[in-house]
Formats: C-alpha cells, sequence, structure tokens
C-alpha cells in the first residue's frame, strides 16, 4: 500500500508541475487587463502551488520516516533566500492587496537544508495569507548563537489551541481554520532535523509581535 | 544591523546570454518547449538553443557544439539517463569546468547530496522549474564560475601552492562562497600531503559547525596516517548522525576493509547501496566484500547489478564482469560464468584485463571439472610471465598464483606472490588476500612464512636509499634505489624514492639529461600506479624546477 501511495504521489507531482509550468506561462504572456479570467487563473495557479507543496511535504515525511531523505545543510546567503522563496507568491500579493516586507541582514549566511526550509517559509507565508487583514512581516536575524526567521501577519493570531502544550506543536498539532495541521507537524518535523554542536532547532507560534497578530518563530542552530 | 527591506517586485538579476550556446535534454516534448521558452525569456537567442530527446542525441550534440549551459532532465527514458550522459560527456572532456550544467529532478535525490564530486552537475533543480528559480539559480552558479575560475585553472596545472593563495585571496574578502572556498582549500592541502595543515583548518571548522564533509576529510586525514581506529570511530559518529552522506558509509566500508572487518564493511555497504542502489562502484566493492565472505548469492546479485548499472555508463568497470563471473562459477554456473567474460572480452580490450580473464576462466574450468583445460591455460599463462611477454596488475597477478596453485605450479604460483609482496609490503589488503590464496591451497603455515620474510625484505631494500641520502652517500644512494627498483619494479615507494635520490643528488651535483629523464620515468611509473600521490606532486615540482633552472 505504501507503496502505491508512494507512487501515486510521485504521479500527481509530475502532473501538478506541468499544471504550475503552463499556468505560469498563460499568466506571463498576457497583461490583467486583456484576460477577464486573469484573477481566477492566478488563484488557480497558488492552488496548484499549494497542492505542490503539500504532496513534497507528503514525500518528505514519507521519507524521513524511512530514513532516506538526504538532508543536505548549506551555507545560504538569507537576502537570496527569502527573496527566491518570497517571489512564489508576488503575483498572488498583489493580486490580494497585502504589504509583504522582509528584513534581512544582506550580509547574513546560515547553515540550512534549503529545499526544506524553503517549505516551511513557504507554509507559514500561505497561513499568514489566509489569516493577515494586509501586512505580513517576515524577518531573519542571528540571535545567540542562532537563527531566527519570524513570519508574522496582523491578523487575529493564532487560536487559544495551537499556543497551549508547551509550544510543543506536534501535540498542538490540530484542526486549524480547515488545516490538516501537516504544514505544521512537517515544519516542526524539519526544525528538529536542523542540529549543531548538541542544539536542536525548534518551532513556536506566539501571538503579538511587531503586527500584533500571528507569529511563526523558527530557531535554527 | 543593516536592514534591507526587499522589494519583491524588484527587476530580475540580469543574465548575459550573448553568444552563449545552449542545450536541452528531455524526452517530453512539451516540457523542451517550456525550458526553451523559459530560457529566451532570460535573455538566451533562440538559434544558439539546442534540443535532445534522449541521451545519445544528447551526446551528438556534445560533441559538435562546445555548450556554455545544459539544462538536462535526470530521467530520459530508455538509454542513458542525466547523470550517465553527465558522466560521459565529463569523461571525454566534451564539457569542462567552464560549462554550467544543471540537472532537472522531480525531487531531491540522494546522489544530489553525495555523488562523486568529478561527476557533479553544478546544481539540481526541482520540478516544477519556474522562470524565477532558473533564473536565480544561473545567476547563482555565474558568480561562483567567475569566483573560482582563476582557482580551476591553477588545480588544472597542478599549481596547487599558487590554487591556494588564490583561496586565501579570495577567503580574505568573498563572503558569498566561504563555505565552498574553505572545502576547496582543505581538498589543496589534502592533495599536496600537508596533513598537518588540512587538519588544522578542519579542526577550525568543526569548532563552529557540525559539518559531514569535513568530518570525512578529517578521517581520510586519520587513514593516510594509518591511524584506523580513529578513523573508524570519527565515521561512524558522522554516518550515525547523517545516515544520507554516503561519502561517509563508503569510507567507512572502506576502513573496516583495511582492518579486516570483513562482516561490518559488508552490513555498512548493505545500508548503503539500500539508500543509494544505483552506484556502479558500489554494488561492485558489495560484491567483492560480499565473495570474499563466502555469500555467493549475494555477491552474485550485487556483481549483476554492477554490470547492469555499467551498461550505459563510462563508468562501468572490468571487475564487476571478473566477480560476476567468479559468482556464477562458484554458484555452479559454468556455462553462465564463461557467457560474463565473453562479454567482458566484448567490452574491454587492455591487455591487463584480458590476462585477468583468462586467469579466471582457467579457475572456471578448473570448478566445473574440466582440469585439463585449466591445466592448459595455466601453463600458457605461466610461460608468457616467464618470457615476460604480459604484465599483469596486482589483481591479475593474484588470479594467475591461484590458478598456478590449483593446477599444481606451486613454484612459479609463489614467485609471482612474493613479487606481488614486494610491490606492495605496506598494503595490508593485499598481504590478507596473499594469505588467502595459501590457505586455500593448504599451505597456510608455510605462507605466511613466505609472506613475512619478503615483506621485511622489501622495506629493507626500500628505505636502503633514503637513509644512504640521509647520511650524505648520494651515489651509493643512487645505485642502491637502482638495486631496489630492478627487484621490485612495481612498488610505489620504490619508484617514488628512486625519483627522490636521483633529484637530490642533482640538487647537489647538477642535472644531467639522463638522469632527468631516469627520475622523470620513475615519477610517471608511480602516478600510473596510484594518481596523485602528494609525494608525486611534490617531486614533479622539485624535478621542474630542477629543469628550469638551466
Amino acid at each position: 500500500m505504501a507503496n502505491f501511495l508512494v507512487s501515486s504521489v510521485h504521479d500527481m507531482k509530475n502532473s501538478v508541475s506541468m499544471l504550475i509550468c503552463g499556468l505560469d506561462k498563460v499568466l506571463t504572456s498576457v497583461e490583467a487587463a486583456e484576460l477577464s479570467t486573469h484573477a481566477e487563473l492566478v488563484q488557480m495557479n497558488h492552488e496548484a502551488k499549494r497542492i505542490n507543496n503539500r504532496l513534497i511535504q507528503l514525500l518528505t515525511l514519507y521519507k524521513l520516516g524511512q530514513k532516506i531523505y538526504p538532508f543536505d545543510p548549506q551555507s545560504v546567503c538569507l537576502d537570496d533566500f527569502l527573496r527566491t522563496t518570497v517571489a512564489q507568491y508576488a503575483q498572488l500579493l498583489k493580486f490580494r492587496q497585502i504589504h509583504l516586507e522582509v528584513r534581512v541582514d544582506p550580509g547574513l549566511y546560515w547553515y540550512f537544508d534549503e529545499d526544506l526550509i524553503s517549505g516551511v517559509i513557504g507554509n507559514a507565508l500561505n497561513n499568514a495569507m489566509r489569516h493577515t487583514h494586509d501586512h505580513i512581516l517576515i524577518s531573519a536575524e542571528a540571535h545567540e548563537g542562532g537563527l531566527v526567521l519570524r513570519v508574522e501577519d496582523d491578523g487575529d493570531g493564532y487560536p487559544p489551541e495551537l499556543l497551549q502544550g508547551d509550544g510543543n506543536v506536534m501535540q498542538s498539532v490540530d484542526f486549524h481554520g480547515g488545516s490538516t495541521g501537516l504544514g505544521l507537524y512537517f515544519s516542526a518535523m524539519v526544525a528538529r532535523m536542523h542540529r549543531n554542536q548538541g542544539v536542536q532547532g525548534d518551532l513556536c507560534l506566539e501571538n503579538g509581535g511587531s503586527l500584533q497578530g500571528a507569529c511563526f518563530v523558527l530557531h535554527l542552530p | 544591523m543593516h536592514i534591507n527591506p526587499l522589494d519583491i517586485s524588484s527587476p530580475a538579476t540580469e543574465l548575459n546570454f550573448s553568444g552563449k550556446n545552449v542545450l536541452i535534454v528531455d524526452d517530453y516534448m512539451e516540457m523542451r518547449s517550456i525550458l526553451r521558452d523559459m530560457l529566451s525569456s532570460c535573455g538566451a537567442e533562440m538559434k544558439k538553443i539546442h534540443m535532445a530527446t534522449n541521451g545519445n542525441e544528447a551526446i551528438a550534440w556534445l560533441k559538435k557544439v562546445p555548450f556554455d549551459i545544459v539544462l538536462c532532465d535526470l530521467i530520459l527514458g530508455s538509454g542513458k539517463n542525466g547523470q550517465q550522459v553527465l558522466e560521459e560527456a565529463k569523461y571525454q572532456s566534451l564539457v569542462g569546468p567552464s560549462c554550467l550544467w544543471l540537472m532537472i529532478t522531480a525531487e531531491k535525490t540522494m546522489e544530489a547530496v553525495t555523488g562523486t564530486a568529478e561527476y557533479q552537475p553544478d546544481a539540481y533543480l526541482l520540478k516544477p522549474v519556474t522562470e524565477a528559480s532558473l533564473r536565480s539559480r544561473l545567476a547563482k552558479i555565474w558568480t561562483k564560475k567567475e569566483a573560482f575560475a582563476e582557482i580551476y585553472k591553477a588545480m588544472k596545472q597542478q599549481d596547487y601552492s599558487k590554487a591556494m593563495f588564490l583561496c586565501d585571496q579570495r577567503l580574505a574578502s568573498d563572503k558569498a562562497h566561504t563555505a565552498d572556498l574553505l572545502r576547496t582549500k582543505c581538498d589543496l592541502l589534502l592533495v599536496s600531503g600537508e596533513y598537518d595543515r588540512a587538519k588544522q583548518v578542519l579542526e577550525d571548522i568543526l569548532a563552529v559547525r557540525d559539518l559531514p564533509w569535513a568530518k570525512a576529510a578529517l578521517a581520510k586525514i586519520l587513514l593516510k596516517k594509518n591511524d584506523l581506529d580513529a578513523a573508524k570511530h570519527l565515521l561512524e559518529e558522522t554516518t550515525e548522525a547523517n545516515p544520507a552522506y554516503l561519502e561517509a558509509q563508503d569510507l567507512l566500508a572502506h576502513t573496516l576493509q583495511v582492518m579486516g572487518d570483513l562482516e561490518e564493511a559488508g552490513n555498512v555497504l548493505e545500508r548503503t547501496v539500500k539508500l543509494s542502489p544505483n552506484s556502479v562502484t558500489r554494488q561492485k566493492n558489495l560484491g567483492q566484500v560480499a565473495m570474499k565472505l563466502g555469500k555467493l548469492e549475494d555477491a552474485e546479485r550485487a556483481f549483476r547489478k554492477s554490470v547492469s548499472l555499467g551498461e550505459n555508463s563510462v563508468l562501468r568497470t572490468a571487475d564487476a564482469y571478473l566477480g560476476l563471473a567468479k559468482a556464477c562459477s562458484a554458484n555452479k554456473n559454468a556455462e553462465q560464468a564463461l557467457k560474463v567474460l565473453g562479454q567482458l572480452n566484448k567490452n574491454f580490450a587492455a591487455d591487463e584485463v584480458r590476462t585477468k580473464a583468462l586467469a579466471v576462466e582457467g579457475l572456471i574450468h578448473h570448478q566445473s571439472g574440466n582440469t585439463e583445460k585449466a591445466k592448459q591455460i595455466a601453463e600458457e599463462l605461466g610461460q608468457s610471465i616467464s618470457n615476460d611477454s604480459i604484465h599483469p596488475d596486482s589483481d591479475g597477478a593474484l588470479e594467475i598464483a591461484r590458478l598456478l596453485l590449483t593446477t599444481g605450479d606451486k613454484e612459479k604460483a609463489i614467485q609471482l606472490l612474493q613479487s606481488e609482496i614486494k610491490n606492495n609490503p605496506e598494503s595490508a589488503t593485499l598481504l590478507r588476500d596473499v594469505a588467502e590464496i595459501f590457505d586455500q591451497a593448504g599451505m597456510g603455515e608455510e605462507g605466511s612464512r613466505l609472506i613475512e620474510t619478503s615483506r621485511q625484505e622489501a622495506m629493507l631494500i626500500m628505505n636502503r636509499g633514503v637513509l644512504l641520502i640521509s647520511k650524505g652517500q648520494y651515489e651509493e644512494a643512487v645505485s642502491a634505489m637502482r638495486d631496489a627498483y630492478s627487484a621490485m619494479p612495481a612498488n610505489i615507494r620504490v619508484l617514488l624514492n628512486l625519483a627522490y635520490v636521483i633529484i637530490t643528488y642533482m640538487q647537489k651535483k647538477g642535472p644531467t639529461p639522463e638522469l632527468v629523464e631516469e627520475a622523470r620515468h620513475s615519477l610517471q611509473a608511480a602516478n600510473e600506479l596510484s594518481p596523485g600521490e602528494p609525494r608525486f606532486v611534490r617531486l614533479s615540482a622539485a624535478l621542474n624546477e630542477l629543469t628550469t633552472l638551466r
């Protein structure tokens, strides 16, 4: 059964990849004003990318469980990294008139698995986009020998159930606003995989922060 | 702290494609056209973009056009896959270090993390490929290629001290490439044999961050210094924390093999093969260990896998075919074994390979009860060795000796084994192999004695020249090493020592064309036996200095 699931996920991923490429091509080839269905297409493209991200998360979790995930921390320039990650959402942000601010020191470098952390930040950004009024802040900074990545929004914040359990995301994963909890589970797993000199990464969810909404806080050693 | 608020709609990176040739390799027409459109909107000229639908077409294009950029899907339907295309292109020098190779995959593979560095693409691009991701990846690699251009050039000319100097120079200012520069610097220190300096750099790196490659490099130094226990310990720790770091797993298996712990080496290889089953070399190694452990079916399976993986690959080895033939024969399938040897002879033309195959053929006949034929081959090989018409490599000599012992020519077999020991008196693995051959022939005790005397004799002769030089007896040193060379012509230490004493002699008394030639010949022979030894690099440099002085 597991084999069928895995091979089906692979197959679906290929189809979704083609779908995304096709939609991207259409969207870049015409001006918004010239196409009456432009808004719908942007939304469809976003949903296709969400499906793709979910499938990647499922495959990754499967591989982590089988201990065959090729974990690959590299030295990454945070400025480049956040620019690239966020660029995938530029169209939708513009369309929804959400203001996204990214704060990062251009000389900041850190070791992490770029693909995994990109998935985590993308996931957090997706959540923030759903719950924000119109403002999201992503920031990265070195703090006490670790890296702190924050995704904050100006929405109503996380529901109290999610903030219980000593910030243990694994336990508090539940159905949050239609979410399956997969994203948070994935993020917490990824955070923990990052270790250095005996220190493990972790994920915290808080309310408040500089935008007085939800704060998704990732610590990497 | 400097804050850099990003404008996410900022204009994308400018890429300069002027005059650049691009190759797209993908078996899906739609993907090819999507990629072409993306490249074109990144700035590539349409008429400079070429497309191939499979591995063979790709190789044909690569032979025709010097490409600057290759976008290649990893999975290409039947025939060669993307990795094999890359291997062949690099192996045949169809692409140089300045060519930018992007491998496109559906997901991150194990090989993406720790494939053989020599045959790694510049990057893996995960599907779906978007214009933004393609653009930023191309830009990043181009900057890196620029940063390393001079360093690679110096490395290619084997001017390691210049390469090291350039690395240090860049390290002082280039923050973006610090990690890669440090890694290259360590590689350079390793190839130039500066183990203590390399160790220092690695320890400094590891004090700040646990990096598996740095631990593996440290283990390599420990191996060079023959500190096997420490190497094993470090590699076990590294593989425990990073099971996906295959290079460390392979190194651990190698260490265990050198230590003689075949059982555990086999376990590590089994584990690694499960993680990454498509390595021609690893499957062959597994087959060899399984064979030695007497796990004949496992051996046959691994060799068969290595042979079939190697079908489209330039990395295929004759040893996998030989191993498969031996495993089939041991599994009582002589017919199949001989068929494999037939395939081997079709695919490999080198004399050493043919010789080895013939010896194995003799053994197969012997095992299947055709002693007449086995004897005939043994006599043929024995003859050729006596009149110096064949020159088997180390493995080949062992195979021949094995055959000679089985067919009853004990004297010649012992001679052959003794000369192998003298050529490699410091290789624990070889000494063990020889001991095993003696054991199988029922002459264990006599064998051990023979091994020990040959080894001691060799060690004595090997170092005599260096000892004499240190006493200032230059002529005597050269003549002692010449004697050693004629007794042990394939002993790498003897070859290097001979070159060393001649060079030292010339540094004192001035060079002559004959001596320069003799030293060069000796160095080349050493480099053929074991390419890239640090001492070879150092001595070659010293020799060049001597000859350019005049």
